[in-house]
């Protein structure tokens, strides 16, 4: 047992509540989409449609909560700990992130023992969690791209013809929606395979014990130290 | 005289076999496709009629299988639209043509000497490739043919997928290196505008529309035409809307009753042929409206999935023709569905992540990761260096 303690700190309640929006938009998202890529059972097609024009918008109003959050709210500055910040400080890549690009490297690759030093999160889960935003919007262009009130707005025709016309348009933002299953089996695994407790908080907004760290990443205390 | 025009022109087409009313009909169509109201149907009656006076028109071919031909003209049972293209002086066609060789050549030849007076009909890729050989007429290249006609036409109608970007003609590979017409005119300068017309082959009513609207309708005088067309150079009233806008089956679509496979209950019913690849959603053009084979039917209506002919680079787009997606070309794997490249990577991403599972067990670190480094690796190595603080 060496892992952090999770504190409410580190999830304010908003971010609760995005990361499950986020988590219900996703899935029926991708259900609805593989229904239209191929209508695998009779009679369902205006329900996949309608849900997925429905969770296309909410899945962009909740990004844009989130986005607006992430300068309003303050969050912990690091795991194992209750010190506060402006969230997207310790969102995007902090001091205790410089140079471990390659300790977190090494450490998945089984190249090295010990655990890196993160922050509020590691580097790869920050490059991870960026991600997802250029991912988000992606799929929404390439959706309202081929959605028929919007495809013929300027905005969206420059990128149909740009890409060779709405069937090309169709596969990139198929390929989006394996960007995000890929992302997300990668992400459920990293984030349980230590153990439960970062879902106990994300989810469930329940605090766990566990270290303690200071502002240069030293354990401090805290149960397991 | 207005009157003596009209005796004339349904003379002739009673000698064909049309009542004036079938042909007044026929007007109303063409109206309706123009965007025009029924009150145009005179005007567009007595545009047709005063039409032997106006611009001739040359129908020439490039690589083509002479099918847009054919749709024009229907040879077993002429109908109302080819009488009408009869009418609107086809001075000279490849394959219509009653003269034969120099004859022929020579009745284009004074034509193309009326600059600026007549109307190109161009069917047919242009193929660049074995240094314009590909085609020859009248011992001169294809390219030649093209070039020559071009500059002096008051406008083309590229007629058919092959003469908008080279349709089946350029479908990979393209050993011909075929092309469009607007795009060869753009690469030699001459910038005659050029009205594109794709599927493969075209709708006749859509020539005989376009020619009413550009030559009757003078809107090519007023420069009205250019409003009218989009950014492929294709009319907005033909080419805006998806067959998937306008398809009879879309209820079915809407309903989720697909045909999965042929020779199925499902297919006898009519349902929607969205899963055995049918392209309407992708494809702009009004095929469920103006339909086709003197308005018989179309595509989808008479039972085969939509191919997506209306779309440029349309076989390469739209193949393989019963599947929902285009194949990809991967170097050495050769068409690909996409289903099939995501379903191979996801599958790696997951087979990784079970091995790294295996090993992440086997570490000991499935049960709160390993002990945390007292610092980070970089500070240590600074401070072996004896630059630490
Ligand atoms: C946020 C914005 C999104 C918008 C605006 C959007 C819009 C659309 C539209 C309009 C369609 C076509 C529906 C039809 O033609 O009937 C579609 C299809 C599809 N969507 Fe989305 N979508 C979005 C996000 C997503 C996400 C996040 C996923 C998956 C994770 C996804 C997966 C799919 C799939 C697989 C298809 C079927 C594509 C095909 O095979 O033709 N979409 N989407
Ligand atoms: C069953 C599915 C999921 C589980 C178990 C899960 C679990 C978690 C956990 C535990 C965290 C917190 C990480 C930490 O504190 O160390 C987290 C954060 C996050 N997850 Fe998920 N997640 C799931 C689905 C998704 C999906 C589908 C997405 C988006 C496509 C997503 C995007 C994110 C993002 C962007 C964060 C950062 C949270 C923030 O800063 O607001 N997650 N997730
Ligand atoms: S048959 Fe084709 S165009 Fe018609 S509703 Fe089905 S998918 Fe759309
Ligand atoms: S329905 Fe489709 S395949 Fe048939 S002519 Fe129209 S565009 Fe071409």
């Amino acid at each position: 047992m060496a892992h952090p303690a999770h504190y409410r700190e580190a999830h304010p309640f908003i971010f609760v509540m995005t990361h499950w929006i986020n988590l219900v938009s996703i899935v029926a998202l991708t259900i609805s989409g593989f229904y239209i890529h191929y209508p695998f059972l009779p009679g369902l097609m205006s329900v996949a449609r309608g849900m997925h024009f429905f969770f296309m918008f909410v899945l962009l109003i909740n990004l844009a909560v989130r986005i607006i959050g992430a300068f309003t709210v303050k969050s912990a500055t690091r795991l194992g700990s209750r010190e506060v910040d402006t969230d997207i400080k310790n969102w995007l890549p902090q001091k205790l992130n410089r140079g471990q690009m390659w300790p977190w490297l090494k450490y998945y690759l089984f190249l090295k023992k010990e655990h890196p030093i993160g922050a509020k999160y590691g580097v790869l889960q920050k490059l991870a969690y960026l991600f997802t935003v250029p991912l988000t919007l992606a799929a929404a262009y390439t959706g309202f791209a081929i959605w028929g009130p919007t495809m013929d707005w300027g905005f969206f025709i420059a990128g149909t013809d740009a890409v060779g016309g709405p069937m090309h348009m169709r596969i990139i933002h198929y390929y989006i929606m394996w960007g995000f299953i890929v992302f997300t089996a990668i992400h459920v695994y990293l984030a349980n395979i230590e153990g439960t407790d970062p879902s106990k908080l994300i989810f469930k907004w329940q605090e766990t014990e566990g270290l303690q760290f200071d502002a240069e990443g030293k354990v401090i205390g805290g149960k397991g130290h | 005289m207005a009157h003596e025009d009209h005796d004339a022109i349904y003379d002739l087409l009673a000698a064909r076999g049309v009542s004036r009313r079938d042909f007044l009909k026929y007007c109303g169509s063409i109206a309706a496709l123009l965007g025009l109201s029924q009150s145009f149907v005179p005007e567009i009656a007595r545009a047709v009629n005063q039409a032997a006076r106006l611009q001739p028109a040359v129908w020439l071919h490039g690589g083509a299988c002479t099918g847009c031909t054919e749709s024009m003209a229907q040879l077993g049972t002429p109908d109302i639209a080819t009488v009408v293209l009869d009418i609107l002086s086809l001075e000279f066609a490849d394959t219509l043509s009653m003269a034969q060789g120099e004859d022929a050549l020579a009745a284009a030849e004074a034509v193309f000497e009326r600059e600026g007076e007549y109307i190109l009909i161009y069917e047919g890729a242009v193929m660049k490739g074995f240094e314009g050989n590909a085609l020859r007429v009248g011992g001169m290249t294809g390219l030649y043919e093209l070039e020559h006609a071009a500059p002096g036409a008051a406008a083309i109608v590229a007629v058919g997928s092959c003469a908008v970007d080279g349709g089946f003609v350029m479908a990979n590979p393209n050993p011909a290196d075929a092309t469009g017409v607007q795009a060869y005119l753009e690469e030699k300068g001459i910038d005659t505008p050029v009205i594109n017309l794709p599927t493969c082959p075209m709708n006749p009513d859509w020539v005989v529309a376009v020619i009413v609207d550009v030559l009757l309708l003078g809107s090519l005088e007023t420069g009205a035409i250019l409003d009218k067309l989009d950014r492929f150079n294709r009319p907005k009233y033909i080419f805006s809307q998806t067959i998937h806008d306008n398809c009879p089956r879309r209820g079915h679509f809407e309903n989720g009753n697909f045909v999965t496979e042929f020779g199925t209950e499902e297919e006898a019913k009519g349902y929607c042929l969205y899963k055995v690849g049918c392209k309407g959603p992708q494809t702009y053009t009004n095929c469920p409206i103006v339909r086709w084979n003197r308005k018989v039917s179309w595509c989808v209506e008479s039972g085969a999935p939509c191919i997506g002919c209306g779309s440029l680079d349309w076989v390469d787009v739209g193949a393989p023709f019963l599947n929902r997606h285009r194949d990809l070309p991967l170097p050495n794997i050769g068409n690909t569905q996409p289903s099939t490249i995501a379903g191979v990577v996801a599958g790696v991403a997951a087979a990784g992540l079970a091995v790294h599972g295996i090993g992440m067990k086997a570490t000991g670190r499935t049960s709160g990761g390993a002990p945390y480094e007292e610092m980070k690796e970089r500070d240590r190595k600074r401070m072996k260096k004896g630059g630490g603080e």
